[in-house]
């Protein structure tokens, strides 16, 4: 089965690059279509088809692709130009356009899979002019609050939603939010995410009374991190005089936001942060951690806690999406409201005051969780079925 | 006596605050020349100034004008291009920096003027030669961003401001301790005008101190992190559990209303909370007459217009303790004060005001317009203005 997974990037987020692995190491035909940004090395089963960016390239990719529509499809070729060129009726967007369009029509595939749902509004004709199933992942902002404030972008979703043949959920709780713009229900398989299992080998510090509580954050700069709510819930407990050292492990520049309240907070002995990490380095600092917290108010499920939870580390989660679909409050973790610094504050007491025998149960209830709901092979499993049952519907 | 003000745009016609500033000198015998970033000849009531354009990714096209540019300016005003350029290499900037200064700032070296005054702290970066080059007088306004919030990413950022600046003007007290801490020395002419209320524009509302139902809440400035609306929405969202009858509007524009929009969606408030987007001022004065109480959650603020305006119209005010709004409102005599990103603390508060009898509520409202029109009066800030401008000091 020929599946393209589309982001519209080569290489895409880790997480797109995970799948792409995974379904290929399970024998899938991928297609990749986009821009190219970095050279990977794939399996010999995955066939890139990049768009140059701009540019004279371009304009010859453009008229290459066009001479093999021509030669394959005679008969459709100027009704499917004139469908893209009547986009913007301008000759620039069209070369641009009909440069990521034509290959994907030159090498239609079984299954087209969009790993963004604003993909649909960009390229609404791509229903028209691929005779293929369509699929689309519901992922995290694009669904949670995008069309929130974007009343056109909510009308691309309820438009073309009845169009897809499958929708692949990364909750129980996305699928929710979906079906408020046409999604049906029938059409949608919850796949959640998963994480490497050497993970599950790694070996992380404990927490003894006398130790400095090391909490850490990880996930890039933006207010849905909720960032804001943790350092609130810092600057209580450095008024308690507990003991901590807590770590951000984010990605571009530090919003005004957070330089204020830090320095505000008086806190910039407290609180550290760290501008990226590559991925080992990033595993190891979370693993020298005694806790996670995740204070943010909107995720579809945060890979970063199935990470810590794999690794042994204590989580200490908002509720917000489907992190309730993988934390159960003292049970394998910590799950609180969002926006609610005076909780978070609780429960890391909680967690400081909570006996060894508690923390261990916690860890190891965490790690089998992981094992079993969100493993590699059962991730793969369930997309084959999802694919599967697309392609036979 | 001229006086030339830079600012990033030229204000626009409903913006009352430097119309009314510029007027005022205007009126006081002060000639004007506003420096904007924008060359745009719009029709203002004052003589405006442009500066030259900047090209972005434009290299040879920004390379000619700047020649051109420089070139005519040192034509007609050779010394003062050569004095700019002797002083920017002296403050230790590159020779293209140096070049580049004579460019950015050409419009006002071809004026003559008494007075270079910075209506921002940050628009005097780069600029902070400028006025010893032209041989005028160098003052700056600070605002709340300038002061608490800019020099925490730019650490240093006003070291040839501090030593260069003739006299400052601070719209608080806490924001002029707070430049000292940054570096202003004490020795530097100073003036502290607060923001100031037309009384012709803000008319109190009728009934002061009655509320109906629902309650009327509201909040007037930017969409931003700053203002912290989040806190607002959570308060709001305390009020709807304890089932309180009200409606919370908002009223600005800016780069937050997707957050708070999810916000509002996240809370469940979209029956309770209108973003009603930027109004005319007489408009927003005419929601303020309708509105109960007014809102101010701030995390930060120099000072706070519109909750001067609020009270002006005797509104029931609630603020934040952020440093300026503890200039701009009195705790239980003019308004209320409570403690910032406290949700459960303004919506307390909230109740208690319902809770008071009419006469106590009209007592506060009576008090906070009172004091406004004592204290924040647009005719002692023009003559305080004139005073700043006026006043001699010895080049």
């Amino acid at each position: 089965m020929k599946v393209a997974v589309y982001s519209g990037n080569i290489p895409s987020t880790t997480f797109i690059e995970i799948l792409i692995e995974g379904l290929s190491n399970a024998g899938f035909e991928i297609y990749l279509f986009g821009k190219k940004t970095k050279d990977v090395k794939y399996n010999s089963n995955v066939r890139v088809f990049p768009t140059p960016e701009a540019g004279s390239k371009l304009f010859l990719f453009t008229l290459k692709e066009s001479l093999k529509l021509l030669l394959r499809n005679p008969k459709n070729f100027s009704k499917i130009l004139k469908k893209i060129y009547s986009k913007k009726n301008e000759f620039r967007s069209f070369v641009r356009d009909a440069g990521l369009i034509l290959p994907i029509i030159n090498n239609t595939p079984d299954i087209f899979h969009m790993q963004w749902a604003k993909v649909i509004q960009r390229y609404p004709e791509l229903f028209e002019l691929l005779d293929c199933k369509f699929a689309l992942s519901l992922r995290g902002a694009h669904i949670n609050y995008s069309p929130l404030n974007d009343a056109k972008l909510a009308n691309a979703y309820k438009k073309y939603f009845p169009l897809i043949n499958g929708f692949h959920a990364v909750s129980e709780n996305i699928s929710k939010e979906a079906e408020k713009y046409g999604a049906e229900r029938k059409k949608i398989k919850v796949i959640h995410s998963s994480v490497k299992s050497d993970l599950l080998k790694k070996e992380s510090i404990s927490y003894a009374n006398e130790d400095i509580l090391k909490i850490i954050s990880i996930g890039r700069f933006h207010w849905k991190k909720g960032y804001h709510y943790a350092l609130d819930a810092m600057k209580a407990l450095k008024d308690e005089s507990i003991n901590f050292e807590f770590t951000i492990v984010a990605q571009g520049e530090m919003p005004e936001e957070i330089v204020f309240m830090i320095n505000d907070y008086q806190l910039s002995e407290h609180v550290k942060i760290i501008n990226g990490l590559p991925y080992e380095s990033l595993i190891d600092k979370l693993c020298k951690s005694h806790i996670l917290i995740l204070p943010s108010v909107e995720e579809g499920i945060a890979n970063v806690v199935l990470e810590a939870m794999a690794a042994g580390v204590p989580v200490l989660t908002t509720d917000c999406g489907g992190m309730d679909e993988v934390v159960t409050d003292k049970l394998n973790g910590y799950i609180i409201p969002v926006r609610d610094p005076e909780m978070i504050v609780r429960k890391i007491k909680e967690f400081i005051d909570s006996s060894d025998e508690t923390k261990n149960k916690i860890k190891s209830n965490a790690r089998t969780v992981i094992q079993k709901d969100f493993s590699r092979e059962k991730q793969i499993r369930e997309f084959r079925e999802f694919y599967e049952s697309m392609s036979a519907g | 006596m001229k006086i030339g003000i830079v600012l990033p745009e030229a204000p626009g016609y409903s913006e009352t605050f430097f119309n009314s500033k510029i007027r005022g000198l205007i009126e006081s015998g002060f000639e004007v020349i506003v420096f904007s970033g924008s060359r745009e000849s719009e029709k203002y009531n004052f003589e405006h100034s442009g500066a030259y354009p900047v090209y972005k990714g434009k290299k040879l096209k920004q390379l000619l004008l700047t020649l051109f540019v420089v070139s005519f300016t040192f034509l007609k005003q050779p010394g003062r291009v050569i004095r700019l350029y002797k002083l920017e290499r002296k403050s230790d900037r590159s020779l293209s920096q140096s070049i580049k200064s004579i460019y950015f700032n050409s419009h006002i070296l071809q004026r003559n003027i008494d007075w270079l005054h910075f209506g921002f702290a940050t628009m005097s970066l780069n600029r902070e030669n400028v006025a010893k080059a032209i041989g005028a007088k160098m003052g700056v306004s600070f605002r709340g961003y300038d002061i608490n919030i800019y020099p925490l990413k730019n650490p240093g950022c006003y070291e040839l401001l501090w030593k260069n600046v003739d006299k400052v003007h601070s719209i608080s007290n806490y924001l002029y301790e707070k430049a000292l801490s940054l570096g202003l020395r004490d020795n530097i002419g100073k003036e502290i005008i607060s923001p100031a209320i037309d009384f012709s524009v803000f008319k109190a509302k009728a009934d002061l101190g009655k509320i109906k139902f629902p309650l009327q809440i509201l909040t007037v400035g930017r969409l931003n992190w700053i203002k912290d609306y989040e806190t607002a929405l959570s308060a709001m969202k305390i009020l709807k559990e304890k089932e309180v009858n009200f409606t919370y509007s908002i009223i600005g524009e800016g780069s937050e209303l997707e957050r708070l929009r999810f916000a509002v969606y996240q809370m469940k408030l979209e029956n309770k909370v209108h973003f009603m987007g930027k109004l005319a001022h007489n408009e927003i004065n005419r929601k303020m007459t309708e509105s109960d109480i007014y809102l101010q959650t701030s995390m930060q603020e120099g000072f706070c217009v519109s909750v001067l305006e609020a009270q002006a119209t005797g509104l029931l005010c609630v603020v934040s303790n952020a440093d300026g709004l503890k200039e701009n409102v009195i705790d239980n005599q003019t308004g209320f004060i409570v403690e910032k990103r406290n949700p459960g603390k303004f919506a307390d508060k909230i109740i208690e005001i319902m809770k008071m009898t009419d006469e106590e509520r009209m007592q506060i409202a009576i008090n906070a317009r009172n004091r406004v029109e004592q204290d924040f009066k647009i005719e002692d800030q023009k003559i305080k203005f004139k005073i700043f401008f006026g006043d001699q000091i010895d080049r």
